[in-house]
């Protein structure tokens, strides 16, 4: 199907998604989170597809949400239209989403790579939640997943403050997996999206699911979750494959059974 | 009729290399807070101006500059308070300094005299340095009961050891040019005279080179001084990537081979 505000290109077993607002810098509006999570549905249906990349492109990620959109709002059209409700299905992918960020990834552009699972950085990359200077908050995450990796203190700061990080400071606080020349982030993503298609699906998305149950469930429940899933994929087509091809020095191919 | 605003820098353009001059020589080219404004604009416009593949700064007269305006300061001209100080660190110098350190092309800094305190931050951070014989570098916060400032806390131990910077903190003493080019800190030294010459001949021949690739090395020299071993090696490995993929290679390339045909 055809999007006005992004672009899919989908390249088994991997998809890129970039971010088409060019001229808005990548401004997040309803139309475009709609026809992003549409397209993650979709390509979460897809079984040829085992990894996407998301980026915004070559200068910026997305310097966040339509402002002029929402400067004359009140609390009850922000409710009805579901502001930033309707970015929830983002979070939700079952395939590793990797983010590739060059630029500003500020307010809900910053959410945005925040809700993927790997984030690799491009040197010009900017992080930061600006939402204060407007006299409002982060509204899809970002007061939630900011502490969850980079802690309380570094939390407050970006957010009371509103001042964006830098690509190396983001990777020394451990929010971004790899610095690299901004010429490169795109390249690097996608690399490491093939690298970790050519993984055995079922445990690439139960190790997902594991990691993203760490920050939702009390250790207990963490651990007998990730238990069960463990012995689950001992009923799988690929872990026999994949300690077989181990015993016999070859690689292993994996069928996603 | 408007009284006409003092020109404090000049900038000239001359085939791709933007000379920015500091320009009072009469108070040995001190930083005021127009020369602030200013240095700040022309750096700038260096920058984004495509046209201009390579910096210089330098002074007018006997001096690279001797710093900050201690006069405008004692004046209390934007320096009333020791607020004030900190604040034109800040958001005056930090943002010029750095400008030179990242900006995507090679800046000069043509030491035709003394560089003393920040004025030597702008000579130290600069990529490379050409001194005359009688230039030096002068860290003398000591000597007014001021800690250093301007970058050199991080500029001077990477450029010429700990021991080097300490001392020069410590006594308020100057690093003449010659000591200051055993060290590495100024590249070469060249007779006053031949000063101009010299650094436009570098300065022309750095302007005819890859442009992207010396970014480049500037993108990469930045990285690794934040990182390990492992990550500058693989920052330098993607960066590599992208050049290969560049025009700039495919030419490189081109011509070497051309080159070594015609030797035959």
């Amino acid at each position: 199907m055809g999007y006005d505000h992004i672009l899919v290109a989908v390249e088994p077993p991997i998809a890129t998604i970039t971010l088409n607002r060019p001229k808005v810098l990548n401004a997040l509006s309803p139309d475009l989170i709609r026809e992003l999570t549409t397209a993650l549905a979709e390509l979460d249906a897809d079984e040829t597809i085992r990894a996407a990349v998301l980026t915004g492109g070559p200068k910026v990620f997305a310097a966040g949400a339509d402002i002029g959109d929402m400067a004359d709002q009140g609390p009850v059209d922000q409710l009805l239209r579901d502001q930033t409700g309707r970015w929830a299905p983002l979070a939700g992918f079952k395939k590793p989403l990797i983010a590739a960020v060059n630029g500003y990834a500020l307010g809900g552009g910053c959410e945005i790579a925040l809700m993927c699972d790997l984030i690799v950085a491009g040197d010009s990359a900017r992080f930061g939640q600006p939402e204060i200077n407007l006299g409002i908050i982060p509204g899809a995450g970002g007061t939630q997943r900011w502490p969850r990796t980079a802690g309380k203190y570094v939390a407050m700061e970006v957010m009371l403050t509103g001042a964006p990080v830098t690509a190396q400071r983001a990777y020394e606080l451990g929010i971004v997996n790899k610095v690299v020349p901004a010429e490169a982030t795109i390249l690097v993503a996608t690399r490491l999206a093939r690298e970790i298609a050519a993984k055995p699906p079922l445990a690439v998305r139960m190790a997902k699911e594991a990691v993203l149950k760490a920050f939702e469930a009390p250790l207990s429940e963490g651990l007998a979750s990730e238990r069960k899933s463990f012995y689950f994929l001992f009923a799988t087509e690929d872990q026999k494959e994949g300690m077989r091809a181990f015993l016999e020095k070859r690689k292993g191919v994996f069928k996603g059974r | 009729m408007a009284t006409e605003v003092e020109q404090h820098v000049n900038t000239e353009i001359e085939s791709g290399i933007a000379w920015i001059r500091l320009n009072r020589p009469e108070k040995m080219n001190a930083i005021g807070a127009l020369t602030r404004q200013q240095l700040s604009e022309a750096l700038k416009q260096a920058e984004r101006d495509d046209g201009v593949r390579v910096v210089v700064l330098t002074g007018t007269g006997r001096a690279f500059s001797s710093g900050a305006d201690v006069t405008e300061m004692a004046q209390g001209a934007g320096m009333r308070t020791p607020e004030d100080v900190g604040r034109v660190l800040r958001s005056d110098y930090m943002p010029m300094l750095v400008r030179l350190r990242t900006m995507p092309k090679p800046a000069i800094a043509a030491m035709n005299g003394p560089a003393i305190g920040i004025g030597a931050s702008f000579a130290l951070a600069c990529d490379i340095r050409i001194g005359t014989p009688d230039s030096y570098l002068l860290e003398a916060f000591v000597n007014i009961g001021l800690a250093p400032d301007g970058g050199v806390s991080w500029l001077l131990p990477r450029l010429a050891g700990s021991g080097v910077a300490y001392e020069m903190f410590f006594t308020g003493k100057p690093l003449a040019a010659a000591e200051a080019h055993r060290l590495g800190v100024i590249n070469r030294i060249v007779p006053a005279d031949r000063l101009e010459e010299e650094v436009r001949n570098l300065a022309n021949q750095l302007a005819a080179q890859p442009r992207q690739a010396m970014a480049g090395a500037k993108r990469a020299v930045n990285h690794a001084l934040n990182s390990t071993f492992e990550e500058a090696m693989e920052f330098e490995s993607y960066l590599q990537e992208a050049q290969a993929a560049s025009p700039e290679f495919a030419e490189g390339v081109q011509s070497f081979l051309a080159r070594r045909a015609s030797k035959k």
